[in-house]
């Protein structure tokens, strides 16, 4: 992030007003940490990639028809967050920026050099596949909480 | 409507931006029901997170000892003053010249409106008028002998006449002070004038500004801050013959002459409209 920083700073004296400042900020943010990451030779796919609509079997899928489990009541802002924490990175970009930050999809568009369909389809999968972790965490806390009440039953008995 | 397009309307539009053939089919799909309403407790709970997060203190200070370790950053460029004893700090914002001149200007124009306020009507003025109205010099103009019938004035636009100068930074690299500071005396035909302004003469031997039997309140007001300033002038004066390159001394008096030729100036100049 220093660096990010840092970077900006160098080179706030290149923008030409041609966008929204912001979205000059986050495009040059998102170069910054991709660099960052590929001198550490860490995976980095790019995150046009990452945008690109998905026809492969990771794209999250709803179950028609399954029990679904209401989250409703069940989860709080620590479980979302966590479960933001999990997103594959072109999800979570798109879910921050929107559901969080509050860009619009042409913004959003104009940070991550996509397109607007490209946003909106990928922000959908972001928020099923947020939808599929919380009802992991939440079934894993019923979990848990079987396994501590059977566990003091156990011991009184 | 099947549940597949129902997900590709939420797909390309908002949660709650829904067609009407989208809800008459949530009235009777339990599963999309359920899908929708987890979707709306999910941005709802997104809009929770602070969506700015201040990063800590230590951020801040990295970055700019690196900023400033690559000479993009420079570090501002401190000029001290001298120490000066606390009985001169108040006078320290005195000392600018823009203000000095404001100060004085104000402090003129609001002793002459008390002046014409508190006069009774048909009174003489609170300053002796014995004397015939003195004549008004020109600056530069030689204060010549009084003559018998004339009252000697002094020149308030004398004192101007000295050099204004800027505060020097007692920590500048040379440690010299200007010439033109340094140097500056006051000739022989200011001098008369200049004993005049000074502390070191008597209070009020302008003739025409003697107190006078039955002086309004305002007067003695005036007359108490000519005494005041008289003494301050000594003092920078006593300082200065002690210390000759003692600047912020010199830059008071300059300031004290000023504020006291406004204030004479002002006075004579309501005598002289009385007249």
């Amino acid at each position: 992030m220093q660096e990010a920083f840092l970077q900006l700073y160098r080179k706030i004296g290149t923008f030409r007003g041609e966008s929204a400042f912001s979205t000059w900020l986050h495009r040059m943010t998102v170069n910054v940490v991709l660099m960052r990451l590929r001198k550490k030779s860490l995976p980095t796919d790019s995150l046009e990639e990452t945008m690109e609509p998905d026809a492969d079997s990771s794209a999250p899928k709803r179950d028609v028809g399954a029990p679904d489990l209401r989250l409703t009541g069940a989860v709080d802002r620590v479980n979302l967050e966590r479960s933001i924490e999990k997103l594959p990175p072109g999800y979570r970009t798109v879910f921050v920026l929107h559901d969080v930050q509050g860009y619009e999809h042409n913004e959003i568009a104009g940070i991550m050099g996509c397109s607007v369909g490209n946003s909106k389809s990928q922000l959908h999968k972001a928020r099923t596949r947020l939808r599929e972790l919380l009802q992991e965490e939440v079934r894993e806390q019923a979990r848990e909480e079987r396994k501590a009440a059977k566990s003091q039953s156990g011991s009184q008995e | 409507m099947q549940c597949k397009e129902l997900e590709s309307e939420l797909e390309s539009g908002r949660l709650g931006w829904l067609s009407a053939e989208a809800r008459e089919h949530l009235g009777s799909c339990v599963s999309c029901r359920c899908f929708l309403a987890d979707l709306e407790t999910i941005v709802s709970l997104a809009k929770t997170i602070p969506a700015e997060v201040e990063p800590p203190a230590r951020v801040w200070v990295s970055l700019r000892a690196q900023l400033e370790a690559e000479g993009l950053l420079k570090e501002d460029v401190e000029v001290t003053e001298p120490d000066a004893a606390p009985r001169w700090e108040w006078l320290r914002m005195l000392s600018r010249p823009r203000s000095l001149a404001t100060a004085g200007a104000l402090l003129a124009v609001v002793l002459t409106a008390v002046y014409f306020m508190r006069v009774p009507s048909g009174g003489k003025p609170s300053f002796a008028t014995n004397q015939p109205a003195p004549a008004t010099l020109q600056p530069g103009q030689p204060v010549s002998p009084p003559a018998a019938h004339e009252t000697p004035v002094p020149r308030p636009a004398a004192a101007p006449t000295a050099p204004r100068k800027t505060v020097v930074a007692s920590n500048s690299s040379s440690g010299a002070v200007p010439s033109k500071v340094k140097d500056w005396k006051p000739s022989p035909s200011e001098s008369a004038s200049v004993a005049t302004l000074s502390g070191d003469g008597p209070d009020f031997s302008i003739p025409g500004l003697q107190p006078a039997a039955g002086d309004a309140p305002v007067d003695a007001a005036l007359r108490q801050n000519l005494r005041t300033l008289n003494e301050f002038i000594a003092e920078c004066e006593h300082r200065l013959r002690q210390n000759p390159h003692d600047e912020l001394a010199r830059e008071y008096l300059n300031a004290a002459y000023q504020q006291k030729a406004d204030l004479i100036a002002a006075m004579m100049e309501s005598a002289r409209s009385e007249h």
